[in-house]
Parts: C-alpha cells; sequence; structure tokens
C-alpha cells in the first residue's frame, strides 16, 4: 500500500507540475513552486530551483501518503474523492500554507509587513495566490484536482 | 585617435519634440539577455523584457505616448553630459543645475548568488554638489504597450503585472513612490554626498525578486568589476583602440549569453527615414553578421563567444540544412513571422513591425558567410566535428545547384530576385572555402572537385557578366550599368588582387558615385520600396578597409578619422546617417557598422588577418 501511494504521489507531483509549468509558460500564472520552496534554503537560485524540485516531489509523496490514508480512514478511494481532496487540498494551499504557515519558516518570503531593505525577498503570493496572476488559483486548483484523482486512482485502498 | 567619451557634447534638455530625442541621444545598457536605450535626459525609452526578442516593456522610441518609459531627471532645468565609466557598458549622466550637481549610474547587473531577480536595471543617484530636487516616473507598458497592467504593491514595492510579466521598483531614499495614472511616480532631494538608488526588478513566468539595496549595490560594483576585467583582456591595440574597445563592449552587449547568438540591433523599427517606411525588427541573429561576429571575437581575443557563436550557428542551420535562412531567432529557430503593431513609431514613422519578412527570402550571399565563419573558426584551431562537416558538404552541394538562380541579396531588396554580384562573388567564397575545409580534413572531401569547378564557374561568371568596362568597376547586378558598396566586400572576402585594376577601379566607382562627404550609400537604385534612406556607416567603414587593403593607407586613415567622429557621444553607430544633418537613422546600436569598424580598424593597423591562432 505504502508502495503505491508514493508510485501515486510520484506521477500525481509529475502530472500536477507539468500542469503549472504549462499554465506558466501559458502566461496564465506566475507561480512558481519549485522557487518558491527551494528559496528557503537557498539563495542561489540555481540551487534553490533544483532543491525546490525535490521539495516538491517529496511533499507530493507525503501528501499522497496521508490521502491514502485518508481513504483507508472512510473505506472510500478512488479518483472522485481522490479529486475532492485536491480540491481541498488547494484551498489549504492557497490561503492558509502560503500565507500563513510559510512566512513563518521562509526566510525570504515577503508579507505586507515586510520591506525589502538588506535581504532579497520573493514576492508574496497574496490571498488564493493572486499576487502571481488572476488565474493563479483557478490554475492551482485544477493541478490540484489532477493530483488527487490520480492519487486516487493509481492508490485505491 | 583617442576618443573623449566625456562632454564631448553638452546639451540642454529641456523639452522633448513631440516625445522623442534624436537617435544618436542614446546609450546602450544590457545585461547579455536583453538591452535598455537610455536617452540623454535620463529616461529609458526602449526595453524588452525578460529578452531581446520579447515584447517591450519601455518603447517611447517607437510611441512616446503609449509606449512606456522609466524617467529621471532633476525636476527644474538642467545639462547633461554622459560617458560610460571607462572599460565598462556602466552608464553615467551627470546633470547639472543652477542648483547643484547629480551623478546617476545607470546599469543592468549580472546575476549573482545573492538571490538576484530575474533582470536587475540600477539607477543609482549621488549628488555631487549643491541640492538637487530629482523626479523619478516609472510607466511601463506590457506588451508593447498593448497589455493593460494590475497595478500593486509587495511589501511596500510598487509593482505591476501582466500575464506572465512581473515589475517592480524598489527605492531608497528617493522619495515616497506612489501610482498615479498607470505611472509610479516621486520626487527627492538630494543634497551633495547624498546618495538614492531605485532598483528595477522583472520577472517572467515567476515570482518577483525583490532585491536588498545592499545586494543591488554589490551587484553594480561586481558588474563594473566584470567589465573592466572583460575589457582589460582584449588583445586591443593601435589607433583606434578606444574605438575598437567601444565597439567590442557594444557587440558584447547585443549577445544574447545563453545561446551565443548576437541581435543585429537590440531594437525594432527605427527609421531608415523619419517619417518612412523602411522600419524594421533586428533583433534576430543574421547569417551574414555570423562571419564578422566571430572573425572579430577571434581578433578580440573572446574565444568563448566565437565557440558558442559558432556551436549556436552550427545547431540553428542543422534544422533548415541543406537551405540556410536568412536569419534565426536568438534559440536558434527558423520562425520570424513580420508583423505590424499599432504604434505611432519613431517620430510618425508607421509601421512598426515586429518579426522580419526577409527570413522568407533567398539571398545566396549567406552561403559565404557561412562557410567564412566555418574556415575562421577552424583557421583558429577547433576542430569541426564529423557530423557537422558533413552538414557542411551538403550545404555545398546545395550550393553548386542554386548560384545561377538570381536572388533577393545582401540588401533585402523587394522587387527581385536579380543576378547580384555580391551574391555571385559570396557563393565563391563559400565554394572556396569549402574546398579548403575539405583540404583541411574538416569537411569529407568526395565533392571537392565539383566544389572547385563550380567555383571557377562561378568566378568566370563575375569576370564576364558582371564587370562594366565602361564603369571600370564590377556592377551591381550582371548586366547593369549600376554600382554597389556590397562591392568593396570584394577585397575583404579575398576576391580578386585588392591592389589589382579590377578591384581598385571598384573602390573607385564606388568612392565616385557612391559617397557623400565621408559616409556611403549602398546603391543608387530602385529597390522595391518607397521612401528614401541616409548613408549607410556599414559601407562606410568597408570603404575604409577595402582602401586599406589596396594599399592606400593615407586615404583610408583620413576617411576613418571622419567617420570616427561621427559616433555619439558615448561611441556609438546607428544603421544609417543622413549625409546632410549627421542625424543617426535605422536601428542603434547596430552590431554590423561595429563589426566593419573593427575590420575597418584591423586593416589600417595592418595586423595580418589570416591566419591566427588560438591559444
Amino acid at each position: 500500500m505504502i508502495a503505491s501511494a508514493i508510485a501515486a504521489g510520484f506521477v500525481a507531483t509529475l502530472v500536477m507540475t507539468t500542469i503549472l509549468r504549462g499554465a506558466s509558460e501559458l502566461g496564465l500564472t506566475r507561480a512558481d513552486l519549485p522557487l518558491l520552496l527551494g528559496t528557503a534554503v537557498s539563495d542561489n537560485r540555481r540551487r534553490a530551483r533544483a532543491l525546490g524540485y525535490v521539495f516538491h516531489f517529496v511533499f507530493g509523496i507525503g501528501f499522497a501518503l496521508a490521502y491514502v490514508a485518508f481513504f483507508h480512514v472512510v473505506g472510500r478511494g478512488g479518483w472522485m474523492v481522490g479529486a475532492l481532496l485536491g480540491a481541498l487540498h488547494a484551498v489549504f494551499d492557497a490561503t492558509v500554507l502560503v500565507n500563513v504557515v510559510l512566512p513563518v519558516v521562509h526566510p525570504r518570503i515577503g508579507t505586507p509587513e515586510t520591506a525589502a531593505n538588506e535581504i532579497a525577498l520573493v514576492e508574496p503570493p497574496g490571498f488564493l495566490l493572486m499576487n502571481y496572476g488572476r488565474n493563479s488559483f483557478l490554475v492551482a486548483l485544477v493541478a490540484h484536482l489532477v493530483y488527487g484523482a490520480l492519487v486516487g486512482l493509481i492508490a485505491r485502498p | 585617435m583617442t576618443l573623449d567619451y566625456t562632454g564631448r557634447r553638452y546639451t540642454q534638455y529641456d523639452v522633448r519634440s513631440g516625445g522623442y530625442v534624436p537617435i544618436e541621444e542614446y546609450a546602450l545598457i544590457g545585461d547579455g539577455r536583453t538591452a535598455a536605450l537610455v536617452a540623454g535626459d535620463g529616461s529609458i525609452d526602449w526595453l524588452c523584457l525578460p529578452n531581446f526578442d520579447s515584447p517591450s516593456v519601455f518603447g517611447a522610441i517607437v510611441d512616446a505616448e503609449r509606449g512606456g518609459q522609466f524617467a529621471l531627471r532633476p525636476a527644474i532645468p538642467f545639462t547633461a553630459t554622459r560617458r560610460y565609466l571607462p572599460g565598462t557598458n556602466v552608464l553615467e549622466t551627470t546633470f547639472t543645475t543652477d542648483r547643484g550637481v547629480v551623478q546617476v549610474i545607470d546599469a543592468m547587473t549580472l546575476p549573482d548568488d545573492r538571490l538576484p531577480p530575474m533582470r536587475e536595471l540600477v539607477r543609482s543617484m549621488e549628488a555631487i554638489s549643491g541640492r538637487v530636487p530629482m523626479a523619478w516616473r516609472c510607466m511601463p507598458r506590457f506588451d508593447y504597450g498593448r497589455m493593460s497592467a494590475r497595478c500593486g504593491w509587495r511589501s511596500g514595492v510598487p509593482v505591476a503585472t501582466s500575464g506572465a510579466d512581473a515589475l517592480g521598483v524598489a527605492s531608497w531614499n528617493a522619495g515616497m513612490p506612489a501610482w498615479r495614472d498607470g505611472a509610479i511616480e516621486a520626487t527627492c532631494e538630494l543634497t551633495a554626498g547624498e546618495r538614492a538608488l531605485l532598483v528595477l526588478t522583472s520577472a517572467f513566468t515567476e515570482p518577483l525578486i525583490l532585491p536588498g539595496r545592499a545586494a543591488a549595490m554589490a551587484r553594480l560594483d561586481a558588474t563594473i568589476r566584470f567589465w573592466q576585467q572583460w575589457s582589460s583582456a582584449r588583445g586591443c591595440e593601435g589607433p583606434w583602440c578606444d574605438l575598437v574597445l567601444r565597439s567590442a563592449l557594444a557587440l558584447k552587449l547585443m549577445i544574447f549569453a545563453p545561446s551565443g547568438a548576437s541581435v543585429a540591433a537590440p531594437t525594432t523599427s527605427l527609421p531608415e527615414d523619419i517619417g518612412g517606411q523602411r522600419n524594421w525588427d533586428y533583433r534576430f541573429c543574421w547569417i551574414r553578421d555570423s562571419n564578422f561576429m566571430i572573425d572579430a571575437l577571434l581578433r578580440l581575443g573572446c574565444y568563448d563567444e566565437a565557440r558558442s557563436l559558432f556551436w549556436w550557428f552550427m545547431q540553428a542551420t542543422a534544422l533548415t540544412e541543406p537551405v540556410v535562412h536568412v536569419l534565426y531567432r536568438l534559440d536558434g529557430g527558423p520562425g520570424v513571422p513580420e508583423r505590424e503593431l499599432p504604434l505611432d513609431g519613431y517620430r510618425g514613422s508607421r509601421p512598426v513591425r515586429i518579426g522580419n519578412g526577409a527570413v522568407e527570402q533567398q539571398q545566396h550571399d549567406i552561403y559565404g558567410g557561412l562557410f567564412e565563419t566555418a574556415w575562421l573558426y577552424s583557421s583558429g584551431h577547433h576542430r569541426i566535428d564529423a557530423d557537422t562537416g558533413a552538414v557542411f558538404g551538403r550545404i555545398a552541394d546545395h550550393i553548386c545547384d542554386i548560384w545561377r538562380r538570381p536572388d533577393s541579396g545582401i540588401w533585402e531588396v523587394r522587387n527581385g530576385p536579380f543576378h547580384f554580384t555580391h551574391s555571385k562573388v559570396m557563393c565563391w567564397v563559400a565554394l572556396d572555402r569549402a574546398a579548403r575545409l575539405a583540404d583541411a580534413g574538416e569537411v569529407p572531401n568526395r565533392h571537392a572537385a565539383r566544389w572547385r569547378r563550380e567555383a571557377d564557374a562561378i568566378r568566370a561568371y563575375v569576370e564576364t557578366e558582371c564587370w562594366s568596362a565602361d564603369l571600370c568597376s564590377y556592377t551591381r547586378i550582371a548586366g547593369s550599368r549600376d554600382v554597389d558598396a556590397s562591392l568593396l566586400m570584394l577585397p575583404l572576402v579575398e576576391y580578386g588582387d585588392p591592389a589589382g585594376d579590377r578591384i581598385t577601379g571598384t573602390i573607385d566607382a564606388v568612392d565616385r558615385l557612391l559617397r557623400r562627404g565621408d559616409v556611403v550609400y549602398r546603391y543608387r537604385a530602385t529597390d522595391g520600396l518607397p521612401g528614401g534612406e541616409g548613408c549607410f556607416l556599414n559601407c562606410s567603414f568597408w570603404l575604409v578597409s577595402a582602401l586599406a587593403r589596396s594599399g592606400r593607407v593615407d586615404q583610408a586613415a583620413a576617411l576613418m578619422e571622419r567617420l570616427a567622429a561621427r559616433a555619439n557621444d558615448v561611441g556609438l553607430y546607428s544603421e544609417e546617417i543622413d549625409p546632410h544633418s549627421g542625424a543617426f537613422l535605422g536601428n542603434f546600436p547596430q552590431a554590423l557598422v561595429h563589426l566593419a569598424l573593427i575590420d575597418a580598424a584591423v586593416a589600417l593597423s595592418a595586423t595580418p588577418r589570416r591566419p591566427r591562432r588560438v591559444s
């Protein structure tokens, strides 16, 4: 079960990353999760982005394990339940995670209270990621729906 | 000759004529990915983000009202002088007012390991004396002014966003910025010794990085050091050293660092005729420029840059070989469809075009440039791998098949095709170099005999069909009675005896029929386009080179002196010049002019042209 959850997490994160990157290339959003995550530990752009991808996949697999655990607790799984979880996950990410949790643990992310004086700051995502473009939340929602559906599909309880 | 770039001109800037300044009032700053034009009055009127060929965010040079700009100047009447900091592409503008003097340093910084923005433009102010009120206004207009922007704030920094683009202006001691009518603006007063800083930060498909003051200043210092070190490593000597070094620095700014390709110029649609339609997009890499560029890079000791350009070149042409396109995008792609933008154009010169329709043309001279490039590269003791050599072999076979056909020629005429003499000669160059490369073992030699045969046939054609006994000159087109400045290239590509009757006769004919004062028209014939044009500065420098190579060094040196005085106050040239007013015309600055300048300086310095060894 754990192995299938890990595999599902990897595949779903890969697809989600592709969707996010594709939306970025289409000009729909400036959200760049690997850069956002990686700059928490490095101010070297190249290293930050590489580490960010590692974190992204680790988190993606971690969340997949949590999804599968949830499937077992409620006794239901499948792509629809996964997609529903994905939607909740997107709302959590776009509100609490990036605006409350991330500024606490991320030394280089801007907030409305900070100013770029001495160290460089990464532009804060804003409510529902709106700072990164009006369509950012929509893109994140679609990406998370697909992520959840894939986890549900691949890692059935 | 040593150029004094400091304060050669001293101009009162109080009124812009219709929102525009003369093209010669601009200086170029850049970071190897994009470049900005800074006017003498402190306004940045052209900047494309994130790359040279991206849409502009400041485009006031092609539409003063809608294009967008980043103005920074004293809030009271002033005069201004400018220079590049010695050996750098960092611009220093000194504003003098009745109340004091302020210096502004403008640079696009190079990235470091302190979380740099994707692109960063630093404008550092320092009051030298007195107490000077300063005003700045940043008016971003994304996508050539076609996209509306969302204006907001991030961590106290004003930010404009549009689609995948974002731009912010961080400021320190430069007043309280506020949004007004889609522009960020503020005023401040600087007293002697006081500094202020503006940092334009931009992002594309990623979150903005809001830089810290110390990091931005550190990047500015590192950028100055980088340019100084780069300049000091250039093998530049002789009487034209300053001019050559400034040209080298300008050319370096036009090389797109990620791929090694170079733009013909960093601008689009600066007119060849004020109010006219000859307005083209030069933000692409022309194959014909590359042999000049690689030659210049090798001469200047820029071996890494030469290697990058050569391999970019091979990668780009591999997609289309044996047909070689006239120009390619900076990423090596061949598609650059030409479109017109709903902008007013520089001083009403419409249309403003993006993309370049010349990509569809057949221009046979580019094959000569391609093989000359390969020969120069190989002569520099770089090896050409077997696959690339095979590609060259197929292209040489292709030239044997097509050289008898007419083409659009080096000047990309739109009423052709014709049998241009220059194109035929460049096909000869291609086959001559192909045979030499085959002899050197760089290209498969099984068709070398055919290449030599066809090269001889081309030479016979040129000597009989493209020679006019009446003019005592080669002609522009086979059978015509016109001359063309491109014929000055013949001694430069080692066609014929540079001191022989035919070459010297041709140089004399071009000098007699096309030179006006110290500058040269490219031709005086119809080309299928309405309107006039100025004299081409690259042709003027080719005349210097041709004169020097034919042994008339004093005449060449005198002309070079006069052309050197045609540079603007910071040592840059546009594509063309009005022979009467001296006003710059066409895209600015143009790589080919600076490449021709370097070649002319080398010819005058009598440096042995080939072979060269690369250590």
